[in-house]
């Protein structure tokens, strides 16, 4: 899928050059012990701004799903329909993350699946950002 | 010029409160609406800051005062949650010569803005308070019952104007259109979702729990509609008086799967004001006061680009309680619910934190209530007004009928006697909303 | 055979909202050359129905956007083309097996050229 590339700040850095050596990480707070994405300055719950940069499985499950059928972005309009899933993942199932669900057909995402993270280059940029695809296919 | 918004002490935010000191000492009279329109032609006369200007003056007159009483107001300045101009971009020529102009010049056009209000409404001289209330009216409504509760304004406008564009809303315009994303929109606007699609799929989730399905929300758009196009001052009876059908809706192109056209309000221009002041000076106003008995705040604690079922239903459920708190009443002396529903998707969420018209359901049941008498004859209105989705986007139809209603004169008037009513938005895990009363008690 | 052609209405026929360049006149001259008429629109379909009747045009369908393929399954003709505005017609349409016009495209009435290449 054609997505955008996102550009990086100083926030974020972190997160998209794990992403171009394919790891996966994600935003700590040590006081709240609970992860957080997307980044942001402080947690989200306890105002902590000395949050950590702390690597996950990249393991997750499927939480729901729908399928676009009218997106306002204009690289993805020649691909509709497509599956747009939120993805729990492993470590903290609150965490939420997006994915086009790559090789499951419109329609068919089987909601509570396992998923593993892989990451997909973006066209504009060459950026990494993270995808998903059903464990062990 | 930048107006303060309301103070973090003034948010009702939290359980344990108790009753809300400004339990029956604020109330609401007059209610002024503009003329809608679905895009800006560019004319002056029409512009957003026309539309605004127009519903001030309906509202004062509505309330039979003389704009000199006016001493505050708390305006939202945003005026769409689509593409919108810069601040700076220059005024469609012939602006100028009809409005005063403020700092940046998209002031009445894009933008709200207290000061290009007062600049070009010469009558209201006596405007000390000036306050925003960001993003939603509903965040106006509970910042000016504050103010005039803790005597900061005695008579205030609340105030919010919606601009729409030419062009298509938010669809491969601005940064939708480029091969790039920057801002926090990039950790979720990569994957191409429109707007209802966080909304569709916690629905989804909510129907993967509960065992509904998309089909049951059309009793529920059917009737938004029959009781919209009863309002007078809305969009579609003003501009497309067409009655819509299940087999209408049921057909309807998906814009998210599941959720399709119909369930996407229709963004329009509009402008809305409504008069609060105290009880003792609203025995002087035309029409009967509505009294302010609590009102209550969610805001989300996002860990994730979306949220889930499981935050939506915990954040409405606590503003469920919160509210009944505050205003000393529980959810059986509800007339009537008028909560959110730009999406209609998540309007049951709202309603089932709320337990409406419960039979002691907690969740899960709002799309079966749906399919019973839910019209303003019925036992339980839900959405009396028709909100957004029966009058087009403004996110305050709901808020108006609430004092319309509770004032006998609602153009959709429920049968049952009004006595009690609830009106909130947005979202279901970030809401402002107010328990309105017929009496002080 | 017939040609048939699908109009979309919001922007592209000047009764829609906003107006678009293509009149009811020329619909009706169309329709009075034997073209099979109608529109598929995000209005609703009982909606677009009371548009058309209000102008005094029969037409031969009216659906949903998203409902071209149930058109042409229905109809056989042809030519099938949809007329415009968004990017969503055009994709729907291509979808569907009609040739799609963009609404200033549409003005010129280069249906009309069809009856001569096909000897109406």
């Amino acid at each position: 899928m054609p997505k955008q590339s996102p550009v990086p700040t100083e926030l974020d850095q972190p997160f998209y050059d794990a992403c171009n050596e394919d790891r996966l990480v994600v935003q700590h707070c040590g006081p709240c012990n609970r992860f957080q994405f997307p980044p942001r300055m402080m947690c989200a719950r306890c105002g902590n701004p000395g949050l950590t940069w702390r690597q996950v499985s990249g393991r997750g499950r499927i939480k729901s799903r729908v399928v676009v059928y009218d997106s306002p972005v204009s690289t993805l309009v020649p691909e509709q329909p497509f599956n747009v899933a939120t993805i729990a993942l492993d470590e903290e199932p609150d965490v939420i993350m997006l994915s086009h669900l790559p090789g499951v057909p419109v329609d068919q995402v089987p909601i509570g699946a396992a998923v593993e993270v892989i990451f997909e280059t973006t066209p504009a940029t060459g950026q990494k950002v993270p995808e998903w695809r059903l464990a062990g296919s | 010029m930048a107006h303060p918004i309301a103070p973090n002490s003034w948010h009702r935010n939290r359980e344990g409160l108790g009753i809300w000191e400004g339990r029956g000492k604020v109330v609401a009279t007059g209610v002024g609406t503009s003329p809608t329109a679905r895009r800006w032609d560019e004319r002056p006369e029409t512009s957003l800051g026309a539309l605004t200007i127009i519903a001030i003056r309906k509202a004062i007159e509505d309330a039979g005062i003389s704009p000199d009483e006016i001493d505050g107001i708390v305006l939202t300045p945003e005026s769409t949650t689509g593409v919108s101009n810069d601040p700076m971009s220059p005024a469609p020529e012939g602006f100028d010569q009809v409005f005063k102009m403020v700092d940046f010049p998209q002031a009445g056009i894009t933008r709200g803005d207290i000061d290009w209000i007062l600049l070009n409404m010469p009558e209201l001289k006596n405007v000390e308070f000036k306050m925003n209330g960001p993003v939603c009216m509903s965040v106006a409504l509970t910042t000016a019952a504050e103010a005039v509760s803790r005597g900061l304004t005695k008579t205030c406008l609340v105030v919010r104007g919606w601009h729409n564009l030419a062009g298509r809303y938010y669809v491969g315009q601005g940064a939708a259109a480029l091969n790039t994303s920057s801002g926090p929109g990039k950790y979720g606007g990569i994957w191409g979702m429109p707007a209802c699609a966080t909304t569709a799929m916690i629905f989804e989730e909510y129907c993967n729990k509960y065992g509904k399905s998309h089909e049951m929300m059309a009793p529920f758009v059917v009737e938004e509609r029959r009781n919209g196009l009863m309002n007078p001052d809305g969009f579609y009876t003003q501009h497309r008086p067409e009655m819509i059908t299940v087999d209408d809706y049921l057909s309807g192109r998906w814009i998210a799967k599941p959720a399709n056209i119909y369930d996407n309000d229709l963004p329009i221009q509009a402008a809305l004001a409504v008069i609060f002041t105290t009880p003792e000076l609203a025995a002087h106003h035309a029409q009967k006061p509505v009294y302010i008995l609590n009102h209550a705040q969610t805001r989300p604690e996002l860990q994730g680009v979306t949220p889930t079922l499981a935050e939506w239903e915990a954040s409405s459920d606590k503003m469920g309680r919160m509210l009944y708190e505050g205003a000393g009443i529980g959810p059986e002396d509800l007339s009537f619910e008028q909560m959110y529903d730009g999406f209609t998707l998540f309007h049951q969420f709202h309603l089932e934190g709320l337990r409406f018209a419960s039979r002691g359901e907690k969740r899960g049941y709002a799309l079966d209530l749906y399919q019973t008498d839910i019209s303003i004859e019925g036992p339980n209105p839900v959405s009396p007004s028709g909100g957004n989705s029966g009058n087009g986007r403004t996110r305050w139809w709901h808020h108006r009928d609430c004092i319309l209603q509770l004032q006998g004169r609602s153009p959709s008037q429920i049968k049952r006697k009004a006595e009690y009513g609830v009106s909130g938005a947005h979202m279901p895990n970030f809401c402002d909303a107010l328990i309105w009363g017929a009496g002080p008690d | 055979m017939a040609f048939l052609i699908s109009f979309d209405i919001d922007g592209t026929l000047e009764f829609g909202d906003p107006p678009g360049g293509i009149t009811v006149e020329m619909v009706r001259r169309a329709q009075e050359l034997g073209f099979l008429i109608g529109s598929c629109s995000d209005r609703f379909p009982s909606a677009q129905k009371a548009l058309w009747e209000a102008r005094d045009i029969r037409v031969d369908f009216v659906a949903a956007k998203h409902m071209l393929p149930d058109i042409r399954s229905r109809f056989e003709a042809v030519k099938y083309l949809h007329i415009g505005d968004r990017e969503l017609d055009q994709q729907l349409a291509e979808k569907a097996g009609f040739e799609f016009l963009w609404d200033h495209e549409g003005v010129a009435e280069p249906w009309l050229e069809w009856l001569e290449s096909h000897g109406g």
